[in-house]
């Protein structure tokens, strides 16, 4: 303990404590002269190995060679900006994932106690749910002992406010949520528990600041005022601050105390019926006494009494799973695949960037070779060339990490203003960014500057074959980029020009909510007959379906995996009436339409019957367990899937027990869009209490277009970014090999060698590593793309155009790099070129 | 270790901190009288550099054996003066103890060998 002390201390005053040293050795000097001793020998040397003991020697050696490899970068400042320029791009990209990474799945939130908070959800092996329903909400609630507290939110369809047009979000919350969330108020006061879960409580509302500011202008005196959602009075209490976050997807514009929940939702028995639609999300607060892991067998114990109570409720072998809930996004297995796939994209780009910056240090080594030389023949160790030319890389790396950083923190803040992001999101870089940041750094210095330095240092920097290896590094990677953007611009054009199956523009959806409000089956039907009846009679209505699932633009995704001849297929159901087919124009190849009501039959779709049955007739085949009889053939329409090429649908006659979860769609001959206003003041004669959801199905279809083409986007500027630096790379290496056979094609020239000869020496090394590099990126893309295939919308993962297109660019833009500065070997003078050396 | 801390090749390895850790027991002492001492009470056979003196000093300072303080030498100059501090004086002791054994097995060996 007392040496460290002692050391640090040294470390701390190593001028004073040098000083005296030398003070001490010159005495020593004088003394030894008095007595008519000459002491020989290099005082600082002396000084320095004394020094030595105190094993602080390697920082002084690190600053030196800090010092010189600044001094070195300083004196060169084109390839200094071109390094930090591709490293600034290359690890720019990935730091800024990382910190979106980081925001969303890292960071706690600024809520109370964000490390005690925990997530619940219903699971079992083979379903997963967010929802929960409320009675076993509450049981847990009242039964836990390692939770210290439970809360949750239910969320509903958007609500109508006043008289306004603009729907508002709504979230019905527990009394205690947001005081177990710590959440402030800025106006007025939020849900406590002695209030709001009192008998005969009355309605209550509290905004959410962003409402707040945009629709009520930030207006101070709308709290104690009443305003009317779904045309039911509620009084505004609280206004949340701006500075409190929402749990992750639980955004809502105005909250409402769940208690109220039967007041808003007419005839809805949500809160007391297990079984009816809908349920609530659970977040809880893990004791002090106990762990996440003692919560969880507790949760199962309760959960197996629940069975008793509700044996149908509960599915086999079911659990809740506990993830931590203080962060944006909770990570589910699910989302894994997504993160990895874009890492993956980001990973090239750092791949790119370090193989073009490796060469360019390779190069560099070569107009070096005399000072190395030279440092080598007045005793340098290889060690010492190797460990100062790495330190150089290591500058350079770390230069490049932080300006990368800055651009990072700069981009994030910039799409933050622009998509309006919250103002309690931070983009401040916080200790995991910042080790990231060190962390690849450090990586990207041994990618790019480790083996050019070992080369250097044992003065083998004239041999091409490292240099030869990393132009096919950085090929093959920006190879796989621009073959996956190759792909989603094709899928994206593919999805504009063609015909995806089904006719969406001219329908218009109608999700009544019946099953929410507690309809009958009987009470349904007749409610879909009268509706049904009257938008028969608008101008422009061609026909009216039902579908028990909703499609483009509302409602959930449900679909059976199954396995069918050792490939896991997702089949996505449906339940219809006669109309279906006709007004979604999905034409029915062979056999016969379902009959109203009938039981045991079924239509599939073309590509499930090939898939099932492939070169067979698929009529009069059974399906499933039900042994279900084929009767008819649809074509492929992967309305719920439009991005997944594999998936195929499989369609049933509604039963009349589905009337109340129906949705209405209605095609019409003209233009749609001044429809749906008719159609709302239909449905409120008909039962004024509903608020149904009346949506285009062609602003659905083009929602799901949007995030293709988001995603193409995205890739090809990661793509485009990645020749783009490789182009640069080349450019470098090619005019470096130029000059180093100045003298070689002055000869050849002066001989009389024609252009296309002299061209060939300079390019000849540079033909096989990017043919190398191109055909290694897509065969490792083939190999890869596999995962691809359910967002290419139906274009095959090896697919040829999308391959070619990739291809075509990389090598239109490797050999433009190339050439541009390989023409220079034309203009070489033969008798200057001559002389000069 | 790097080859300055080793005294002379005639003297064996650690001898030289032993000795500085004796002749400092008397009392405090600058560093060219240290050398001076060894020098003298070895009859002029040992002769203690510049360069192993000093780096086995800054050695001995940092392993606290020794404590360095101000004083002014015989030549009116302010020089560093070494002081033995309890734990030099542990540390010569179990030297000293460790040389004897040492030294009398090598004796051990040579007369019965």
């Amino acid at each position: 303990m007392g040496e460290l002390f002692r050391r640090l201390r040294y470390l701390l005053f190593h001028r004073r404590f040098d000083r005296e040293l030398e003070n001490e050795m010159e005495f020593h000097r004088e003394m030894a002269a008095r007595h008519g001793r000459q002491n020989f020998g290099n005082t600082l040397r002396l000084r320095e190995q004394s020094r030595e003991a105190w094993g602080w020697t390697w920082i002084d050696r690190l600053f030196q060679d800090l010092r010189y490899a600044a001094r070195t970068l300083w004196r060169s400042p084109g390839f200094t900006l071109t390094a930090v320029g591709v490293l600034t791009l290359g690890i720019g990209v990935c730091v800024t994932g990382f910190s979106l990474l980081n925001i969303l799945v890292f960071k706690l939130l600024p809520v109370r106690d964000p490390s005690s908070l925990v997530r619940l959800q219903r699971r079992s092996p083979e379903i997963n749910t967010p929802d929960t329903p409320y009675q076993s909400f509450l049981f847990y609630r009242n039964h836990t002992k390692t939770l210290s507290a439970m809360f949750a939110a239910m969320g509903g369809p958007a609500m109508e406010l006043d008289s306004e047009l603009q729907p508002v979000s709504i979230n019905f919350v527990t009394a205690n949520y947001f005081t177990e969330l710590g959440t402030e108020a800025s106006t007025g006061r939020l849900f406590d528990s002695a209030r709001e879960d009192a008998v005969n409580a009355p309605p209550v509302a509290v905004l959410s600041h962003d409402f707040w500011q945009k629709r009520l202008n930030s207006d101070s005196s709308v709290i104690g005022r009443v305003i009317h959602l779904n045309k039911k009075p509620v009084t505004v209490i609280g206004v949340i601050s701006e500075f409190s976050p929402h749990l992750g997807d639980q955004f809502a514009e105005v909250y409402l105390p769940i208690k109220q929940q039967p007041y808003f939702v007419e005839g809805s028995t949500a809160l007391t019926d297990v079984f009816s639609p809908g349920g609530v999300r659970m977040w809880g607060r893990v004791a002090s006494s106990a762990t996440a892991e003692t919560a969880g067998q507790e949760l199962l114990i309760l959960t197996n009494e629940l069975r008793k109570q509700y044996p149908k409720l509960i599915w086999d072998k079911e659990y809740i799973r506990i993830d931590p809930g203080g962060h944006m996004a909770i990570m589910q297995p699910e989302m894994l695949r997504a993160f990895a796939l874009i890492a993956a994209l980001l990973l090239l780009i750092f791949i790119v960037a370090c193989a073009n910056l490796g060469g360019l240090m390779m190069a560099r080594g070569v107009t070096r070779e005399h000072e190395i030389s030279i440092r080598i023949a007045i005793g340098a160790s290889r060690k010492r060339i190797f460990r100062q030319l790495f330190t150089e890389s290591l500058l350079l790396a770390l230069i490049g990490a932080f300006s990368g950083l800055v651009l990072g923190c700069i981009g994030l803040r910039i799409t933050a203003v622009l998509a309006d992001g919250p103002s309690w999101m931070s983009f401040a870089p916080d200790w995991r960014v910042l080790l990231f940041v060190v962390g690849i750094a450090v990586v990207a210095a041994i990618f790019f500057g480790l083996a050019p330095a070992l080369q250097i240092a044992r003065q083998r920097q004239r041999k091409t074959i490292v240099r030869q290896l990393l132009v096919g590094a950085q090929i093959a990677a920006s190879c796989v980029l621009l073959i996956v953007s190759g792909l989603l611009v094709h899928a994206v054009l593919h999805m504009m020009r063609s015909d995806p199956g089904f006719g969406y523009e001219q329908v218009i959806g109608i999700s009544p909510g019946l099953d929410g409000h507690g309809y009958t089956p009987q009470a349904a039907q007749n409610y879909i007959d009268n509706l049904k009846g009257r938008l028969l009679g608008l101008p422009g209505v061609t026909s009216v379906a039902l579908s028990k699932i909703s499609l483009l633009g509302n409602g959930y995704t449900a679909y059976m995996t199954e396995d069918i001849g050792g490939h896991s297929v997702n089949i996505y159901p449906n339940w219809v009436d006669t109309e279906f087919f006709k007004t979604m124009e999905i034409p029915l190849l062979r056999g016969r339409n379902l009959r109203p009501g009938e039981t045991h039959a079924m239509i599939v779709s073309e590509s499930l019957a090939r898939r099932l049955w492939p070169g067979q007739d698929a009529l009069g085949q059974k399906f499933g367990d039900q042994k279900d009889l084929v009767v008819g053939v649809a074509g492929n329409a992967r309305i719920k899937a439009l991005n997944d090429g594999d998936a195929v649908e499989a369609y049933w006659a509604m039963q009349p027990s589905d009337m109340a979860s129906m949705t209405l769609l209605v095609k019409t001959a003209g233009a749609t869009d001044d429809l749906p206003p008719m159609m709302k003041s239909i449905a409120e004669t008909l039962d004024p209490k509903l608020f149904p959801y009346i949506w285009l199905l062609k602003s659905g279809f083009r929602d799901y277009t949007k995030i293709l083409e988001n995603t193409a986007l995205g890739v090809s500027v990661l793509g485009v970014l990645a020749v783009l630096l490789s182009g640069v790379g080349i450019i470098g290496l090619v005019a470096y090999a130029v000059s180093q056979r100045t003298k070689e094609i002055a000869i050849r020239l002066a001989l009389g060698a024609k252009p296309m000869h002299v061209l060939s020496v300079v390019l000849r090394q540079f033909l096989i590593p990017v043919l190398a590099g191109a055909v290694v990126g897509a065969i490792a893309t083939a190999g890869v793309s596999q995962f691809l295939r359910k967002i290419l919308f139906g274009i095959s993962n090896l697919d040829p155009a999308g391959y070619a297109g990739g291809i075509l660019v990389l090598i239109a833009i490797a050999a433009t790099a190339a050439l541009l500065p390989a023409r220079r070997a034309l203009h070489v003078d033969p008798m200057s070129a001559l002389h000069e050396e | 270790m790097p080859m300055s801390f080793m005294p002379k090749p005639d003297m064996p390895p650690g001898a030289l901190t032993l000795l500085i850790l004796r002749v400092l027991q008397s009392g405090s002492l600058h560093g060219y009288a240290i050398a001076q001492r060894i020098h003298l009470l070895s009859s002029d056979v040992l002769a203690v550099e510049e360069g192993s003196l000093y780096p086995a000093l800054q050695k001995m300072l940092l392993k606290g054996w020794v404590t360095a303080e101000w004083g002014i030498s015989e030549t009116n100059r302010k020089v560093r003066f070494y002081r033995l501090t309890a734990a030099g004086r542990k540390q010569l002791q179990a030297e000293i103890s460790n040389y004897d054994r040492i030294t009398e097995a090598i004796q051990t060996v040579l007369r019965t060998a």
